[in-house]
């Protein structure tokens, strides 16, 4: 490029900013009526469904890559795409009969959440499966204190009950070895104190599940990264996700269980994997 | 003019039962209560020395071993549970005491005339310290268009008692061609401790759900892929502490999945139980029996899945025997359900 084809961008992008300014200024100023200000609880929500916070949920596949294993295709070189729809529509069953129960209950009654803990600790029946949820519960703990905390503890009465119970759990974590973490129940307490609505809490905790599986699909080679946002777009996922939510909300939690039992026996078999790139 | 009837009225209700295993002093252990009502049946053989009592007697008498193990049948008149039937089963086992508890072919659950017509069979069974139960029980079969729902709730005084216990399913007449067919099974399986204090804590809870509600479970053959078999051993106790050792020991044996023989590696000569071992895996292979043993909360869990019933009855009883403690401990019978 010459000196002087240079010269002319420099004069024509001058022009321009001189151009923009000048429009700003006739531009009316009450533009910010016009605009609605998003809500708190729309910020909180963006806050949790970051793929970006920090609860490790990267390293879990929830039973995918055992399951891909168990469903070796007789070719090497076959698609498992078909299979991999399977599992994700079972794998979200699952969670929503076993799980979303705990996070209703951790949601509307945080003072129970040492219970609730201890309760879903006693129904995980595979070390692989209580590893990934306590990991992650403690993780949610930690953004919690470290984070969050400031920002949002004397935010409401109701959330300063959940509060308390939940800086009691955090200080019982650190000293006795009967709690737990679990993922869920904390999932609960954590979105109440946020003031996410409980129906979005509660679909957003599935869909969390569901993006990390997908996830875990494209690193697992199952499919590629625009195949994965097809997946996590699509009308079918939705409605299951929004008809599992309308199904667990009344569900006690004494009456969640497992209504895929192979799922644990591929969960429990994560360990006996020759090769693994993911904790569960 | 009314008719009174000249019997007392019955406080007894349909279906309920009643196992009391007590100590008569100072050494005797008897069944105090084995009372039932239609339409559960049950029945005591007589108890049987343990087969370690003998033995150990030569030198010195163990008092931690009691002198007879009682066995119970749990029955049902016609040999199924039909819609609308009710069970409720209490057992209390006293300190010190063993129990075997067995059933006589599987519990088969018959079709109901309407979904919502569900029939339920629960047993609680409360297990002061030192105690022991085995109840290793024939699956039960549900039949295309039951619905069924059973609880086995333990309660542990303490959190001390022994505990080896089993609870599968299958998918129905296979033979006929059922595949899952049932409207609804539901099992539950619970273990509680009663601390000093009375308050109560859940151990382990094991709440298998196999319902058609809802709009998006997929079809009950499709989430059970391929499988005709499910279940689930509870291990507790230190008497049965080298028998849960042993699942974990052999799951941890399981060979890699995904794991290729690449012909490089000299075979060494195998042990015996080396070679028992390996004899079993192809026997899982062969029969597609999937299984997975976790140590969680004090407990071992087992879990397996299989194509057919008899290969998980026999891997289950290849799992035992090889072990021996349990044969050893309680004797041919409370294995019977495996034969």
């Amino acid at each position: 490029m010459t000196q002087q084809a240079l010269q002319d961008e420099i004069a024509h992008l001058e022009r321009r900013l001189r151009d923009a300014k000048a429009r700003l200024k006739q531009s009316p100023t009450n533009d910010a009526a016009a605009f609605t200000s998003p809500s708190a609880s729309l910020h909180a929500l963006l806050l949790v469904a970051d793929s970006a916070l920090p609860l490790g949920s990267f390293a879990f596949s929830s039973g995918l890559e055992s399951y891909l294993a168990h469903h070796k295709p007789s070719k090497p070189s076959a698609s498992q795409l078909s299979d991999f729809h399977t599992f994700l529509g079972l794998s979200l069953s699952t969670l929503a009969r076993t799980s979303l129960p705990y996070v209703l209950a951790g949601y509307r009654t945080p003072a129970d959440i040492a219970t609730l803990d201890n309760d879903l600790d006693a129904s995980t029946p595979c070390t692989v499966a209580r590893r990934a949820s306590i990991a992650q519960g403690r993780a949610l703990v930690a953004v919690w204190d470290r984070s969050f905390k400031p920002h949002y503890h004397d935010a409401s009465v109701c959330a300063s009950a959940a509060a308390t119970a939940l800086s009691l759990f955090s200080a019982a974590l650190r000293t006795s070895g009967q709690v737990n973490g679990h993922l869920a129940p904390l999932w609960g307490l954590v979105t109440s104190m946020l003031a996410v609505p409980l129906p979005q809490a509660a679909y957003l905790f599935l869909f969390a599940h569901a993006r990390t599986v997908v996830s875990a699909a494209v690193r697992a080679s199952v499919m590629g990264p625009y195949q994965a946002q097809a997946v996590l777009a699509s009308a079918e996922l939705q409605e299951q996700m929004r008809v599992l939510v309308d199904e667990a909300w009344h569900v006690r939690v004494e009456d969640a269980g497992q209504s895929v039992p192979v799922m644990d026996l591929w969960l429990g078999r994560h360990e006996k994997l020759y090769s693994r790139i993911f904790n569960s | 003019m009314s008719f009174t009837s000249p019997f007392g009225a019955s406080t007894s209700k349909p279906g309920q039962g009643s196992i009391v295993l007590d100590i008569l002093p100072p050494d005797k252990p008897v069944l105090r209560t084995v009372s039932y009502q239609y339409p559960l049946k049950l029945v005591a053989p007589d108890p049987l020395p343990p087969p370690n009592y003998v033995k150990d007697a030569d030198d010195s008498v163990d008092p931690a071993i009691p002198r007879l193990i009682h066995t119970v049948f749990l029955l049902t008149y016609g040999g199924g549970i039909v819609a609308g039937d009710s069970i409720d089963l209490h057992v209390r086992v006293d300190s010190n005491t063993r129990l075997i508890l067995l059933t006589q072919g599987s519990t088969k659950i018959f079709k109901t005339p309407s979904p919502e017509l569900v029939s339920r069979q629960h047993m609680t069974v409360n297990l002061q310290q030192n105690s022991a139960l085995v109840y290793l029980p024939d699956p039960v079969q549900p039949f295309a268009h039951a619905a069924f729902a059973q609880s086995q709730v333990y309660h542990l005084e303490k959190g001390r008692g022994n505990l080896c216990v089993c609870d599968w399913v299958t998918s129905g007449r296979s033979a006929r061609g059922e595949n899952w067919d049932m409207y609804e099974y539901k099992s539950r399986n619970e273990v509680w401790t009663a601390e000093e204090t009375g308050k109560r804590r859940l151990l382990v809870r094991d709440n298998l759900i196999l319902d058609k509600h809802g709009k998006t479970e997929m079809p009950l053959s499709w989430r059970m892929d391929n499988y005709s078999v499910f279940g689930t051993v509870i291990i507790r106790g230190p008497i049965f502490s080298s028998l849960s050792k042993f699942f974990l020991d052999e799951f941890e044996a399981l060979s890699r999945i995904g794991g290729r023989n690449w012909g490089d590696a000299v075979q060494p000569e195998l042990l015996p139980h080396e070679q028992r071992r390996y004899e079993r895996q192809q026997r899982e292979k062969t029969d597609g029996l999937i299984w997975s043993a976790a140590n969680v909360r004090g407990f071992v869990l087992v879990k397996f899945a299989s194509r057919e019933v008899e290969g998980s009855r026999k891997w289950l009883r290849d799992m035992m025997k090889e072990e021996g403690s349990l044969l050893h401990k309680f004797g041919e019978r409370a294995m019977l359900c495996l034969k």
